[in-house]
């Protein structure tokens, strides 16, 4: 019995151990950078990612060959940016969206290289922990109730040795 | 014991390890290394756990319509068992599909459900195995049990070919297969984590269907040993 419980805690640890990496892996490389944080003076030097909308009337340059200048929001904050990058299919204005590249402190302004869409992780980890969990549940609930039978099965009174050397092997 | 459910005793680890590492690998290429795509961004992730469930549900309703047909022909207990076990794992991958597809939808659609032929013609399928359940419970001889469920087993059966069809017959907003005999239309940066994903959902049905045939079969077991328990001692009561 303490191996039956044994292997499903390896299980369990397994199933932790890679919602613990999927987590590092979103906040390493999906998170984003809110824009009042990237003008405190703290920003990193490798490429951010920030999130805001294109403010309606500042789109200008030539956005399907991937030169556009615009001013980003968030809130009460706004940033002017650059970019220079493969021509983006959903630059419009009054967009929200996701900008890849660097803050120009000197000259106060954000160089974007790439775009993305704004992440909607929760549905994505909605469908996966309803399924797993599910799955697992009720995989344990049938395992736990195979074991628990062999047992009885084994303490009933009538003898019968095919089922009592199966149980020796559970 | 039935040679049958020893066989499943001595080799059921081997389907659990060889799905565990199927799914192991289909999850870990799937939400770390696949990259996202150009259009759904991240949202395309769920795609790697509900097209393999809808497979799974769909193959495990095949088995459980050819167990049902082999039920009537050779009246055999076990494959009885058999299918009682497929339809509640059956249900169960059914549902869960229905239930990603529904937050799949939400962020692609922008909206949970909608009355659409893949939609609906699935949603029946979980309907029919509810039937099936419910029909178990309420028919008390376990000969007419199986034989009543396994023709509604059948007859739900014309469900199949209709999901299976029904984004070619009727227009709708599910995408049509991505994978059939036309070709592969299908990138390959997807296709490695959705082929581990499916063979993963694969095996782990059929582990799961043999550790609830099992089950079924030792909860028999166990009533009629306790039966026999009783007769024995109801007949030395007597006797003395």
């Amino acid at each position: 019995m303490t191996g039956f419980y044994a292997r499903w805690g390896m299980v369990g640890a397994l199933g932790l151990l890679l919602v613990f990496l999927t987590y590092q892996d979103y906040q390493t490389r999906l998170s984003t950078i809110p824009l009042s944080g990237i003008m405190s003076g703290n920003t990193p030097k490798e490429p951010i990612r920030i999130q805001g909308m294109v403010k309606s009337g500042t789109l200008a340059g030539k956005v399907e060959q991937g030169e556009a200048t615009f001013e980003f929001t968030e809130g009460t904050v706004t940033i002017p940016v650059e970019y220079h990058g493969p021509p983006p299919e959903n630059l419009r204005e009054l967009k929200v969206m996701v900008l890849k590249g660097r803050w120009d402190a000197e000259a106060y302004v954000f160089k974007a290289q790439d775009t993305a869409l704004v992440n909607n992780y929760g549905y994505v980890a909605a469908a996966y922990g309803v399924s797993c969990l599910t799955i697992v549940l009720m995989l344990f609930a049938m395992s736990q109730r195979v074991m628990v039978l062999f047992k009885e099965i084994k303490e009933s009174k009538l003898y019968e040795p095919e089922v009592d050397s199966l149980a020796k092997k559970q | 014991m039935n040679r049958f459910i020893r066989y499943i005793q001595r080799y059921k680890g081997w389907f659990g390890g060889a799905a565990a590492i199927c799914l192991l690998v289909g999850l870990y290429t799937g939400l770390l290394v696949s990259p996202p795509d150009y259009y759904q961004g991240e949202v395309v992730r769920i795609m790697y756990v509900h097209v393999p469930l809808a497979h799974t549900s769909l193959l495990a309703y095949s088995i459980l319509f050819g167990g049902s047909i082999w039920f009537l022909w050779k009246r055999d207990p076990l494959v009885d068992n058999m299918c009682q076990a497929a339809s509640s794992i059956t249900a169960l991958f059914t549902g869960l599909a229905l239930v990603t597809g529904s937050i799949w939808a939400k962020p692609t659609w922008n909206t949970w459900w909608t009355w659409d032929p893949r939609l609906v013609s699935f949603a029946v399928l979980l309907l029919i195995l509810a039937g099936y359940m419910m029909l178990r419970r309420l028919v008390d001889d376990p000969d007419k049990q199986g034989i009543y469920a396994a023709v509604l087993a059948i007859v739900g059966g014309v469900d199949l070919p209709i999901i299976k069809f029904s984004v070619e017959w009727w227009r709708t907003l599910h995408q049509p297969m991505s994978i059939s005999t036309r070709g592969i239309s299908i990138s390959d940066d997807l296709l490695l984590p959705l082929t581990f994903m499916s063979l993963g959902c694969w095996l782990l049905f059929a582990y799961m269907l043999m550790v609830r045939t099992q089950m079924l079969y030792l909860i028999e077991l166990l009533q009629a040993k306790k039966g026999r328990l009783l007769s024995q001692t109801h007949f030395s009561q007597s006797a003395q």
